[in-house]
C-alpha cells in the first residue's frame, strides 16, 4: 500500500541501518555501563541524533543539538531532587505529603520544559522547532482533565487522548509556522471501539479455551497453598491474555490514531501530513520485535528499532502547499534540560510531533 | 605547499530552511586550512579558518555538517572526502569503535559482565559509600519518621505489664552487652514495646538503633532464649546497617535502569525492572540470613541457647507452612531451620 502519488507529495525516507546502529548502540550501552549511568547523557544524544539525521523528506534531514553536558546536568539535578524526596518520605512523612503535592503542581511545569527543551534542540531543514504550550494550559490536560474522565469512568479517554495530543502538536512550532491539528473525535472513539472490541473477544476466547474462571481467582491463595505450580499457571494464563489481548489492542489504538492525527494535521504554509500505518501490519512488527528483542538478550533491539522506524517512514509523508525552503528560524534562548531529565527518569515519553 | 579539496553538498544560511546546492572548498594559505562555501548560483557565502568552524562529529552514515561562526550550515554525504577534516575532529575514535565488525562481539561480552558487576559489586558499593555519607542526626531522624508513622498507622501502646517488659529488658541488656563497645556507643540503641494486632508475633529495626517487639511475640513465645536470639537478629539489621543499604540499593537500581532504559528500550526495561524486583528479595534473604548468624552468634555469647530460634521458626512452620522463597523477602522457616543446625554443629560441646 503506498500513499498517494501527486506531484506535492513527499515521502519521509529513513535511511539508517541495523548493522550500523548495532554498533552505536553497543559502544553507548557499554560506556554507559562502565561509567555507571554518566554517559548516558551523551549516549542519548547519540540516539537521537542518529535517527533524526537519517529521516529526511525531500533530502531534507532532521537534527539533534543538544549537548552530553546539559542533559547530565538536568540529570544529577533530577537524581539529588529524588534522593532528597525519598529520604524526606523516610524522615517526615508529613513533610513528604508537602513535597507530593509539590511535585503534582510542579509536574505540569516539567513536562512543558521537557518539551521545550526537546523542540528548541530539534531541527529540521536547518530550522529549530519550538514549543510555545503554557502552564497553564498544561495543568488543565494533564491534572484537571483526567480527573474529570476518571469522573465519567473512562468514556471520554478517547477525547482527553485527543486534547492532549492536540495540546502536544498546536504549541509545536518550526520556525514561525505553526501546527494545527484537527482530527475529528470520532476517529479516536473508533479506535477505542476496535481496541476494546478486541480485548472483550480475547476474553472470551480465553475463557472458552482455558476453561478460566473468576472464580479461581478468588480464593487462588488456597489452591495455591495446596500446589505451587497452580500459581506458574495462573501467572502464565494472566500473561497469554495480557499479550494476546492487551498489546495488541494498544497497537490497533495506536496505529488507527495515528493516521487520524497526522492526516488531520496541517503545517503552516499549507503542507498537510499524511499517515496510513495498517493496524495489522503495525502489530505483526510489533509483536514479532518483541519475541526476537526478548529472545535474544535485547542484542536485537537496534534491528528492532531501525524495522520500526523504518515502517513508520514508509508509511509518512507529507503533502507540500509550497516550498520546503520557506521556513524561518527564531531565535531562543537555551531552556534548562531539567524537565527533560524528568520525563527521561520517569519514563515519559515527550516526543517531537513528527 | 598548495592543497585543494572540494567538496560537494547543501548550504543553509542561518535561520532558513532554504538547501541551496554549494560546494565547499578547502584550501591551505600560509599554514592555515581555510574553507569557502560556494553555492552553484550565487555569491560566495561564507569562508573561514578551519579552527573556527564547528564541525558535528561523524555518526553512520549520516551527512557530515559543518556550522560556521556566521551560521551558515554545509552539509555532505561525500565520506571519503570528509576524512580529510576528520583529523581535526573529536569523536573520529568513538566512530571509529562503533564500526560494525568482530570487536563488537568482544563490547557485547564486556556489556554483559558489565552489567552483571554493577549489579553484584558497583550498586553495593554506592549504597555503602551512600550510607557512609548520610549524617548520624539524619538516621536518628528517619527512626522517630517511622515510628511516628508507624504509631499513627497501625500501633497501639503496648498492653504487657511491667513484669513481661523487664524481663524482655533484661534479656535485651544481656545480649547488647555482648557487642563491642565501639559498636554500641556508635548508635542509640532502645527496645520499644507495641501492641500490633495486625501484625502478630514480630519484631522489626530502624536503621538508627530502634528496635520494636509486638506484644504478639512476647505473650507466645516468653521462652528467653527465643527472645534472644530474635533480639540478637534485629542488633545484626543495626549493625550492619541492612536498612539503609537496601533504601540506597533500590533507588540506584531505579535510576540506572531508568538511564539505561533508552538503549534498552520499553519492553527490556520492564523486564529489567521485574528481574530487579526479584532480585533484591534475593538480596533481602541474603540479608535476613547474614542477621540470623550474627544475632545467634550474639545470643550464645550471651549464654542463651540457639536452639532457641529453631523452636520459634518450627512454630511459624507448623503455623503457616512452608511457602516457596523465591517470592519472599525472607528465606523459608525450613531453610532458615537448617541454617541453624548448621550453626549449632559448629559450636564446640558445652
Amino acid at each position: 500500500m503506498s500513499l498517494e502519488q501527486t506531484n506535492q507529495f513527499r515521502q519521509f525516507e529513513f535511511s539508517g541501518n541495523a548493522k550500523e546502529w548495532f554498533g552505536i548502540w553497543i559502544v553507548n550501552l557499554l560506556l554507559s555501563i562502565v561509567t555507571v549511568g554518566v554517559y548516558s547523557a551523551w549516549a542519548k544524544v547519540r540516539t537521537k541524533k542518529y535517527f533524526y539525521n537519517n529521516t529526511s523528506v525531500e533530502g531534507r534531514n532532521f537534527d539533534y543539538h543538544a549537548t552530553g553536558g546539559q542533559i547530565l546536568k538536568g540529570r544529577l539535578i533530577v537524581i539529588a531532587a529524588l534522593v532528597v524526596f525519598q529520604i524526606t518520605i523516610t524522615v517526615l512523612p508529613i513533610a513528604g505529603l508537602i513535597l507530593v503535592l509539590a511535585l503534582l503542581v510542579g509536574y505540569p511545569w516539567l513536562l512543558t520544559r521537557a518539551m521545550m527543551f526537546n523542540a528548541r534542540q530539534s531541527s529540521f531543514s536547518n530550522v529549530r522547532f519550538n514549543f510555545v504550550g503554557t502552564y497553564g494550559r498544561a495543568a488543565m490536560v494533564y491534572l484537571v482533565y483526567p480527573i474529570l474522565c476518571l469522573l465519567t469512568l473512562y468514556t471520554t479517554a478517547p477525547i482527553l487522548d485527543r486534547t492532549i495530543k492536540r495540546f502536544s502538536i498546536n504549541n509545536h512550532k518550526l520556525g514561525l509556522a505553526g501546527f494545527d491539528m484537527d482530527a475529528p473525535i470520532s476517529a479516536f472513539y473508533k479506535a477505542a471501539g476496535l481496541a476494546l472490541l478486541w480485548i472483550v473477544v480475547v476474553f472470551v476466547a480465553a475463557i472458552f479455551f482455558f476453561g478460566f474462571s473468576f472464580g479461581a481467582l478468588a480464593n487462588m491463595d488456597a489452591l495455591v497453598e495446596d500446589d505451587p505450580s497452580v500459581f506458574i499457571a495462573m501467572m502464565a494464563a494472566f500473561y497469554a491474555v495480557f499479550f494476546a489481548g492487551i498489546i495488541p489492542a494498544g497497537f490497533i489504538y495506536q496505529a488507527l490514531t495515528r493516521n487520524a492525527i497526522y492526516n488531520g494535521t496541517t503545517v503552516e504554509g499549507g503542507h498537510k501530513l499524511r499517515s496510513n500505518i495498517g493496524a495489522g501490519k503495525l502489530l505483526w512488527i510489533a509483536l514479532s520485535n518483541m519475541v526476537v528483542v526478548v529472545c535474544t538478550l535485547g542484542l536485537m533491539l537496534p534491528w528492532a528499532q531501525v524495522r520500526m522506524t523504518q515502517y513508520l517512514a514508509d508509511h509518512t509523508g507529507v503533502e507540500l502547499g509550497g516550498s520546503l525552503d520557506d521556513f524561518i528560524g527564531t531565535q531562543h534562548e537555551a531552556t534548562t534540560a531539567l524537565g527533560d531529565a524528568y520525563s527521561d527518569i520517569e519514563g515519559i515519553d515527550v516526543g517531537l510531533p513528527i | 605547499m598548495m592543497q585543494q579539496v572540494t567538496l560537494n553538498g547543501h548550504a543553509y544560511i542561518r535561520g532558513s530552511s532554504r538547501r541551496i546546492p554549494a560546494r565547499l572548498e578547502i584550501a591551505k594559505h600560509g599554514g592555515e586550512t581555510w574553507l569557502r562555501v560556494l553555492p552553484e548560483t550565487e555569491a560566495e557565502l561564507s569562508c573561514a579558518r578551519l579552527l573556527d568552524i564547528a564541525i558535528d562529529p561523524a555518526l553512520g552514515r549520516a551527512a557530515r555538517k559543518l556550522t560556521f561562526q556566521d551560521g551558515t550550515v554545509f552539509e555532505t554525504t561525500d565520506h571519503a572526502g570528509f576524512a580529510f577534516l576528520d583529523s581535526h575532529t573529536h569523536g573520529a575514535r568513538l566512530h571509529r569503535l562503533e564500526r560494525f565488525g568482530p570487536h563488537l562481539i568482544g563490547f557485547t561480552l564486556a556489556c554483559l559482565a558489565g552489567a552483571f558487576l554493577l549489579w553484584r559489586y558497583g550498586l553495593d558499593i554506592l549504597a555503602a559509600l551512600a550510607v557512609a555519607m548520610t549524617p548520624a542526626v539524619l538516621v536518628e531522624q528517619i527512626d522517630r519518621g517511622t515510628m511516628q508513622t508507624i504509631d499513627y498507622v497501625m500501633a497501639e501502646p503496648s498492653q504487657l505489664s511491667h513484669e513481661e517488659r523487664d524481663r524482655a529488658l533484661g534479656i535485651y541488656q544481656a545480649v547488647i552487652a555482648e557487642l563491642p563497645e565501639a559498636e554500641r556507643s556508635a548508635r542509640d540503641f532502645q527496645l520499644l514495646f507495641r501492641h500490633m494486632p495486625e501484625v502478630g508475633p514480630n519484631a522489626f529495626a530502624l536503621p538508627g538503633g530502634t528496635m520494636v517487639m509486638t506484644d504478639a511475640l512476647l505473650r507466645e513465645f516468653p521462652s528467653e532464649d527465643v527472645i534472644a536470639a530474635i533480639l540478637g537478629h534485629e542488633i545484626a539489621h543495626v549493625v550492619e546497617e541492612h536498612g539503609l543499604r537496601r533504601l540506597y540499593r533500590s533507588l540506584g537500581a531505579y535510576v540506572l535502569i531508568a538511564l539505561l532504559a533508552g538503549d534498552t528500550g520499553p519492553m527490556l526495561e520492564d523486564v529489567l525492572l521485574e528481574g530487579n524486583a526479584l532480585l533484591s528479595l534475593s538480596y533481602s534473604r541474603t540479608q535476613e540470613t547474614a542477621a540470623d548468624e550474627f544475632g545467634l552468634a550474639l545470643s550464645h555469647q550471651a549464654g542463651f541457647d540457639p536452639v532457641g530460634l529453631k523452636v520459634f521458626f518450627k512454630a511459624l512452620e507448623s503455623e503457616m507452612g512452608s511457602g516457596s522463597e523465591w517470592r519472599s523477602s525472607h528465606p523459608s522457616h525450613s531453610a532458615r531451620i537448617e541454617a541453624i543446625d548448621a550453626f549449632i554443629e559448629t559450636l564446640p560441646a558445652r
